[in-house]
């Protein structure tokens, strides 16, 4: 084929002005008009939206059947109290909402003042029938159920079905109250350790005794009258009390709700923030509270919570800015790099409450000679479980070295440097030293754990790979009905989870006291019964500590166990965004919502 | 007939009864329903809590017939005795069931029929000129479809069709080497597709070409997709798209009256432009659906006036031009709100959503949460619609050309009737038989939800609940979900039955 000159000039245009317009382009913003709309009709502070996995179905996340996280951290930001617990997992004053001050150490005697005008957002006064009622709940005054073995009620009842334990305000004479009623008394028996997160913002427990009386049908002086004039519940001589009743009855099931409740009163708050729109299962916002009177005030205008359950649903709605922060409940690896991979997102990472341990069971025979123990807890790579199962996730994580304190607690380095658990046993395995302890014995050492949790298996199988160095022989107990054998107690070594609370003290004689509720291994040592007795009514916070190091020492001396490592957690926030701090407990990043403001 | 349906309604009750014994059993026998209370502070008096609530002391044989009791009192008509139980944190599972079957059809029902009409579409198109390229590329592109698994699917929509496609939006720039580029792709799209001579197909392919750059340059300059508009001028020229096409088939293009009779809707409808501006702003949901039927009846009307020799054909042609167009203006109305939209607070210029089915705290008038329903729809409903597309075109494409070979159809053509009538009239409608039976069972099916497209979505539907149940291993909610898609299911099934007799003069039900 031939070209003449006029085609071949022709097509030298052509491919010019091809190269040309690939510099030039189409469209583009016709003005200057971007930055119209602001935030779109409503204040200054902007919209911050939260992905949470789980979807909302109560305002009363006390109550066993919505004890749920979501339910939790929207009770948070409607409800205040006396304290609120910091990243730190300190117990902060919050004198916005109140003032308490002890009066007396011995009997312990507490007065708690609330400030003036603190009201709910319907304008209702926050006064002694909100703080009767609260009491009332949490201490479980009236309750005067006997049950039997097998857990049924057979006489009496027990009344507001709460999720938490009655154990700080258990101990509590009937309050006293000052003439305005915004000062309340309270003694107790004897003097309690956890005193001070009683009556706190997180505790879920605190519900508007105007709204409640009227569910239960009555006047709010009546429902005062009532929790005061009944008498405390007594086992051996139940009686029939139908206000207080009809009150537990409303405080249970009133506030229950996974959509707009019709009566628009049991959405009030006296927290920073009202919830204002509820969707079934899928997003609950909240807006500034009006009539709010405390120090919390909010910077955002409104905050959504919406509900995404699939953890790659939640990443790419955060990379299209449909919400601002993601807190997943698991980290993995997978989630950790695609959320460290989107453009203007930030990523917050720590350990979680959460932690993995390896328990002897002391009722097992092989586990009667402290030498197996001590030889076994010896061969547990816990510096290889966690650079395989964790480090991938959160880099800067550590092995545990405390029964009683996770990493996140100031008082950790102290117990670490007390008790002992690094120099013996350090986070690499000592076979050699193991074997020696056996000394050419081989027992069988049978492990439950969890069978459908992806990390036990990884570590059951690192355990078993050293343990049989050593001559042990490990048989695999894995289950996905675990829960019901631990308590069988028919197996030597249980590898499993506890969720510190951060804060207090109730897990001590729980977990470690002989014929505790978790103490599933049949641990007993007489010395540290006494010391978890005798730390829980130590008032002084210096001498806790100590007792607590102490016993942590004796528990690591007696090789109960070795804690491995903190769950790996992990929030993503976008850019614009300013004030989320990582918090590990369960309010996790709304701990400080107030501080939450657009950029 | 009566004693056929009797028969098979007395089967479908017994294997309910059986089915429902079976899946509460597995549901209750597969996992550790307090597994989740273990290891966490209280976890003595949560459990005891929990068991006490859904009597897990007693074993899951009794509790069945427990939970049978409260069921057969749905059955009582009016008397509230329905009980399904309720779930471990102690919802009643009947209200979920309720708030479920919602959300589920709202995912489901666009993408179905979209599936259903674009399939069918697709697969009549394709027998009509089998194996040439517009059949490949048709069986090319839906089997390709049919096998992307559909989790990726939905994350590769959001990946560009959500977040690259909302990037887009807010600096919407393109090169003219990409406007061009896209434009061949599409251009040889076309050639490929079409049928006939070289020349045309070549001819076919430059239109494809030169139509794309020019919609594409004119999308972009006029700044289209921040402030999209129709207008009169452009509802005009696909309103008489719209007429051509509506007479081509369903009347011929030899039919003037017909034709005329379309064109002069289209002109009705842009007069009403204006007039109805004024209802659109003060109406809803009803507004439009009353001016959709009042143009269609106008439509209708007019095709009938415009008489000749068969006003039936210009009814429907007047009636279907009248109810496009004025969809048409309702588009354009909704377009008129879209720049609003994206100013919204909420939105902040990133329109298309990848979770839910609204923007949590967004309020507006009808045309506002029509858009958001839009952008959170508009995903969901691709995938679900590319999905099923298979299945449809496969089918009819096959039983069309089962009918296409018939005598009868050849008898026709022997006849003299035109291809236009051979094809809509004689074989298309008798095509449609087997897939009546298709989309019986489906419809059936859809109830039931499409889990994993939920999931993805964060849709909270009938497959989220049965999911997060069985994880919970929680059997109330698992039975709730299984009756009713157990009782649509068989019900459809019969449906699809008793339908295909009554389509098909051939087949007869045996009493």
């Amino acid at each position: 084929m031939r070209f003449d000159r006029g085609t071949k000039a022709l097509g030298l245009a052509a491919a010019s002005a091809l190269a040309l317009s690939a510099c030039a382009s189409v469209g583009g913003p016709s003005g200057g008009d971007e930055e119209t709309g602001g935030a779109g009709g409503e204040g200054s502070g902007g919209v911050i939206t939260v992905a949470e996995t789980n979807n909302f179905t109560s305002v009363n996340s006390a109550t066993t059947e919505h004890n749920k996280d979501i339910n939790g951290k929207i009770n948070y930001m409607i409800r205040e109290g006396f304290t609120f617990v910091d990243s730190e997992l300190n117990v902060v004053k919050n004198e916005g909402f109140g003032t308490y001050e002890v009066v007396s150490e011995n009997p312990l005697t507490v007065e708690y003042t609330i400030s003036e005008d603190q009201q709910w957002s319907d304008g209702n006064a926050v006064d002694q029938a909100d703080l009767m009622l609260w009491w009332a709940t949490t201490s479980g005054y009236y309750n005067d159920a006997k049950t039997s073995e097998a857990g049924d009620v057979e006489s009496g009842a027990n009344y507001f079905s709460i999720a938490g334990s009655t154990d700080i305000l258990d101990g509590t004479d009937l309050p006293e109250f000052s003439e305005d009623g915004r000062t309340m008394t309270l003694t107790w028996d004897e003097p309690h350790a956890d005193w001070e997160l009683a009556l706190s913002a997180s505790d879920g427990y605190l519900q508007p005794a105007h709204v409640v009386a009227e569910q239960a049908g009555m006047s709010e002086e009546d429902l005062l009258a009532a929790l005061r004039d009944s008498p405390q519940g007594d086992p051996e001589s139940p009686r029939e009390r139908p206000e207080v009743e009809q009150i537990a009855e409303a405080w249970d099931t009133a506030f229950n709700f996974a959509e707009m409740p019709s009566d628009e009163s049991l959405l009030v708050s006296n927290g920073p923030y009202v919830i204002t729109d509820i969707v079934k299962d899928q997003s609950v916002t909240l807006s500034k509270n009006e009539n709010y009177q405390g120090d919390h005030v909010g910077q955002v205008d409104e905050i959504t919570v919406r509900t995404i359950g699939d953890s790659t649903a939640q990443i790419q709605a955060l990379r299209n800015g449909e919400v601002d922060i993601m807190a997943p409940v698991s980290v993995t690896k997978d989630t950790m790099d695609q959320v460290s991979s989107i453009e203007g997102v930030q990523v917050l990472e720590g350990p979680q409450l959460a932690y993995d341990h390896v328990d002897l069971n002391f009722g097992a025979d092989i586990f009667e000679d402290q030498a197996v123990r001590e030889a076994f807890l010896k061969t547990i790579p816990r510096q290889q479980i966690l650079d395989q199962l964790i480090k991938p996730v959160v880099e800067n994580s550590e092995v545990l070295n405390s029964q009683l304190f996770v990493t996140s607690e100031e008082a950790y380095e102290g117990a670490v440097a007390e008790n002992g658990a690094a120099e013996k046993y350090p986070a690499e395995p000592d076979i050699e030293g193991a074997r020696r302890l056996l000394d050419g014995r081989t027992p069988t050492v049978r492990i439950l754990y969890n069978s459908e949790n992806p990390v036990r298996v990884d570590t059951f199988a690192l355990i078993k790979e050293s343990a049989e160095q050593a001559g042990f022989t490990v048989e695999d107990l894995g289950d996905p009905l675990w829960g019901e054998k631990l308590a069988e107690g028919n197996y030597d070594t249980s590898l499993f989870g506890w969720v510190s609370p951060g804060v207090g003290t109730e897990a001590l004689t729980q977990i470690f006291k002989a014929g505790g509720g978790g103490n599933y291994n049949s641990y007993s040592n007489p010395e540290v019964d006494a010391l978890a007795t005798d730390t829980r009514v130590t008032l002084d916070e210096e001498e806790r500590r100590q007792k607590m190091y102490e016993m942590d020492r004796i528990l690591f001396e007696d090789d109960y166990g070795l804690p491995l490592f903190q769950s790996p957690g992990m929030f993503g926030v976008a850019e614009d965004v300013n004030g989320v701090e990582y918090m590990a407990n369960q309010t996790g990043v709304f701990w400080n919502f107030w501080e939450w403001s657009r950029g | 007939m009566l004693s056929y349906v009797l028969r098979r309604l007395i089967t479908a009750v017994l294997i309910l009864f059986g089915a429902s014994f079976i899946v509460y059993m597995m549901t209750a026998l597969s996992g550790d329903p307090l597994g989740d209370l273990y290891g966490v502070p209280n976890s003595e008096r949560l459990i005891a809590a929990r068991v006490e609530a859904l009597n897990l002391d007693t074993p899951p044989v009794l509790r069945y017939f427990d939970w049978l009791g409260g069921a057969l009192g749905c059955l009582a008509p009016f008397a509230a005795t329905c009980d399904l139980g309720v779930t471990v944190e102690g919802q009643q599972v009947t209200g979920l069931l309720a708030a479920a079957v919602v959300q589920t059809l709202l995912l489901v029902t666009a993408g179905t029929v979209l599936a259903i009409v674009v399939g069918i579409t697709l697969g009549i198109v394709s027998a009509l000129r089998q194996y040439s390229g517009l059949d490949y590329t048709v069986t090319f592109f839906t089997f390709l479809c049919f096998s992307l698994p559909s989790f990726w699917l939905a994350v590769l929509l959001k990946e560009f069709a959500a977040i690259s496609f909302n990037n887009f939006l807010l600096d919407p720039v393109v090169s003219w080497a990409t406007v061009l580029g896209v434009s061949a792709v599409v251009g040889l799209g076309w050639y490929v597709a079409s049928y006939g001579a070289r020349r045309t197909r070549l001819l076919l392919g430059a239109t494809g070409f030169v139509l794309t750059a020019a919609v594409l340059w004119f999308l972009l300059a006029t700044d289209w997709f921040q402030q999209p508009a129709l207008g009169i001028p452009l509802i005009a020229l696909t309103g008489v798209l719209v007429a051509v096409v509506a007479t081509f088939l369903l009347a011929g293009l030899r039919n003037r009256r017909a034709l005329y009779g379309g064109l002069a809707t289209v002109g009705a409808g842009l007069l009403l432009y204006f007039p109805v501006q004024g209802l659109f702003a003060q109406g809803g949901l009803g507004v439009v659906v009353l001016l959709l039927a009042a143009t269609t009846a106008l439509g209708a009307g007019i095709g009938r006036l415009s008489g000749g020799y068969d006003r039936g054909q210009n009814v429907r042609v007047g009636a279907v031009t009248g109810l496009l167009v004025m969809g048409l203006v309702v588009l354009d109305r909704f377009m008129q709100s879209w720049p609003q939209y994206l100013d919204h607070g909420r939105i902040r210029g990133r329109p298309i959503a990848t979770a839910g089915s609204t923007t949590p705290g967004m309020s507006g008038d009808f045309w506002m949460t029509g858009l958001d329903l839009f952008t959170h729809l508009l995903l969901p409903t691709i995938a679900l619609t590319l999905l099923a597309l298979a299945s449809y075109s496969r089918y009819s494409r096959a039983s069309m050309l089962e009918i296409m070979n018939q005598d009868y159809v050849r008898t026709a053509r022997a006849k003299g009737v035109s291809e236009r009538s051979v094809v809509m009239r004689h074989a298309f409608r008798n095509a449609l038989i087997p897939l009546a039976t298709l989309v019986a069972y489906d419809i059936g099916a859809l109830i039931g939800g499409a889990i994993i497209t939920e999931q993805v979505f964060a849709f909270t539907g009938m497959g989220n609940l049965f999911v997060n149940s069985v994880h919970n291993v929680d059997p109330n909610p698992v039975m709730g979900v299984f009756l009713v898609t157990g009782i649509v299911a068989m019900v459809f099934n019969l449906l699809a039955d008793l339908v295909y007799s009554v389509l098909d003069p051939r087949v007869r039900v045996k009493a």
